[in-house]
């Protein structure tokens, strides 16, 4: 039986701090996981890690029984998986369906070269994540938080994946802004995605997720139901501790 | 719609222009036109590699070098046709460049500058002691085959090979290939993040600029005739080709062409009344107060200009 995704005893150490302690877990295909902790816990490590931006001391990390260890970003991404990041990091002097045809963009020079770019699939992608007909070709500088995370989730979603991790989706964004985008997330759900969530807003993570889990200091500190999670004693003090 | 029928009129008026010039001005002003051409293409060379991607090439004469030393080589000792020695010293540009800035490829910024730069001295010293009876030494080559002679016929080929230059380049900026070179200057992880590979991208930018700096550099070597490594291995031509295409207007094709013109007349102008090395100072001076005023250059300058120039017609109209 091999997971969508799974992490087998992964280490990493920057130095003498050790942000990722033997955490082993997997996801089942469809599911939505949400990964929770306080400041510091090492959740985005666990992204950059699953991505290949930073390369674990030890461990496997496996994506359908194939250990994707060694391999560089853009073969990860050719598998499935891409993530968006908890600071947006869009292309600042690029409009927004410029932004996101570069993540329709194949991994081949040839092709970059003799075929144009999909017009009809990035305004297709933009109006998605919930940009107005008016927003396309707006550029980074004049969009709100809320906009640049919209941007973020359609360029991940341009890479056609089938695992999305998102880091942080809600931070910094109205209730109106949360909403939209629980709703186009709710929306990937329902069509098979299998998602990695991580936030500090609970109360939005909740109804988004089908399982959590809970890590401090590089470990796992509970794991389970929402519910059964957040009434685990060892959460609610690293919760309090940590914040 | 009327945007782009100007923009092709105008650019028909450009090249009409040129083409026309030889009739216009004197032959000592045609001969600085010359310099001009070859450094524009010199200049989009650079911006290809360093303006889109933002890895700055102090090496560049570097790759002029290979291109013009290899052509000379082959048809001076040799005996090569030029019809041979050029596309021969075009491989030779992209084959030794790329071995050479591969592993400047896994490294940034400063430290990519300060390799390219290494490069360049490198070769310098290199040509000087390695098979001078090649070479020609410190002194170098001179008697080299020309391609044309006179300055107007010199004036034509090398517009012809700058504006085929720029307007191939200016199609493949125009591609997504050069939607993606761009982006790695503004955010090379977001880049890795869209799945794309940066190595391989950064790559194909060396690649395409290595092969414009050789088809530049050979050329250049026949039509001077000589070479020395002083010339070209120099620090002075290198800021002269960074700052062409900076003060003209990085990340664009026409930028470097306008900078190209700006510097080269710059120079001449100076030229009687600084004679010396200092003339190098007053048109450092004169580029970076340009720079400081519109870090996007001339170019950009100039279509603020036009655009409110524009607005003012359309306001002062009924
Ligand atoms: N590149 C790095 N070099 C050194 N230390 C790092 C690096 N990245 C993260 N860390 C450290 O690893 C630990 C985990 O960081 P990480 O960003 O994964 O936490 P997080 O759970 O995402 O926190 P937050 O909720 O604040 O986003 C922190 O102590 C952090 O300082
Ligand atoms: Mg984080």
């Amino acid at each position: 039986m091999s997971y969508p995704l799974e992490l087998k005893d992964v280490v990493k150490r920057f130095g003498g701090l050790t942000a990722t302690n033997h955490m082993s877990f997997e996801v089942n295909d469809g599911e939505s996981l949400g990964l929770i902790g306080p400041n510091g816990a090492g959740k985005t490590t666990i992204f950059s890690l699953i991505m290949g931006e930073h390369r674990q001391t030890s461990g496997e990390i496996l994506c359908n029984g194939e250990d994707i260890s060694s391999l560089p970003t853009y073969a990860r991404i050719g598998r499935g998986v891409c993530r968006t990041y908890q600071i947006p990091r869009p292309f600042s002097e690029m409009d927004v369906l410029e932004n996101i045809r570069l993540g329709l963009m194949p991994n081949n020079l040839w092709q970059m070269l003799t075929r144009n770019p999909d017009r009809y699939r990035e305004i297709e992608l933009a109006l998605s994540v919930g940009f107005s007909e008016d927003d396309l070709h707006r550029h980074p500088a004049e969009l709100s938080m809320g906009d640049l995370r919209k941007l973020e989730l359609a360029r991940t979603l341009a890479t056609d994946p089938s695992i999305m991790l998102l880091d942080e989706v809600f931070a910094g964004l109205t209730a109106g802004e949360i909403a939209q985008i629980a709703e186009l997330i709710n929306k990937k759900r329902a069509e098979g995605m299998t998602l990695i969530i991580v936030s500090h807003d609970l109360r939005s993570l909740e109804p988004l997720i089908d399982r959590a889990i809970a890590m401090n200091h590089g470990s796992i500190v509970a794991e389970g139901s929402f519910a059964k999670v957040m009434a685990d004693p060892d959460v609610r003090a690293s919760y309090l501790g940590g914040e | 719609m009327g945007i782009r029928w100007q923009h092709i009129a105008l650019w028909l008026a450009f090249i009409v222009f040129m083409l026309a010039l030889p009739e216009l001005v004197s032959k000592g002003t045609l001969r600085t036109i010359i310099f001009a051409n070859f450094l524009a293409i010199f200049a989009i060379s650079w911006d290809v590699l360093s303006g889109r991607t933002g890895y700055i090439s102090f090496g560049h004469p570097f790759l002029v070098g290979i291109g013009a030393y290899t052509s000379a080589i082959l048809s001076y000792r040799f005996g090569f046709p030029i019809a041979a020695s050029i596309p021969l010293a075009v491989i030779a540009t992209m084959i030794g460049g790329t071995l050479f800035f591969l592993p400047a490829l896994r490294i940034r910024g400063s430290y990519f500058a300060l390799v390219t730069l290494a490069f360049m001295e490198l070769m310098y010293q290199l040509v000087q002691v390695i098979r001078p009876d090649l070479t020609g030494g410190t002194r170098g080559m001179s008697g080299i085959e020309t391609i044309t002679r006179g300055a107007v016929n010199n004036y034509y080929l090398s517009f012809s090979l700058m504006i085929i230059i720029a307007l191939a380049m200016w199609l493949v900026m125009k591609t997504r290939l050069g939607t993606a070179l761009s982006a790695i200057g503004m955010n090379e992880e977001s880049v890795r993040g869209s799945g794309l590979d940066t190595t391989k991208l950064k790559l194909a930018a060396f690649m395409i600029a290595a092969f414009i700096a050789g088809l530049g550099g050979a050329f250049y070597v026949h039509y001077l005739g000589s070479i020395a490594p002083r010339a070209l291995f120099d620090i002075n031509f290198l800021f002269t080709i960074i700052v062409a295409a900076l003060i003209g207007g990085a990340s664009t094709i026409i930028g470097p062409m306008i900078g190209a013109f700006f510097l080269t007349f710059l120079l001449e102008y100076l030229r009687p009344v600084l004679p010396g090395a200092e003339r190098y100072f007053i048109y450092g001076g004169i580029a970076l107060i340009l720079y400081m005023y519109q870090p996007k250059g001339i170019y950009e300058v100039a279509k603020q200009g036009w655009s409110r120039l524009r607005a003012a017609r359309a306001g002062a109209g009924p």
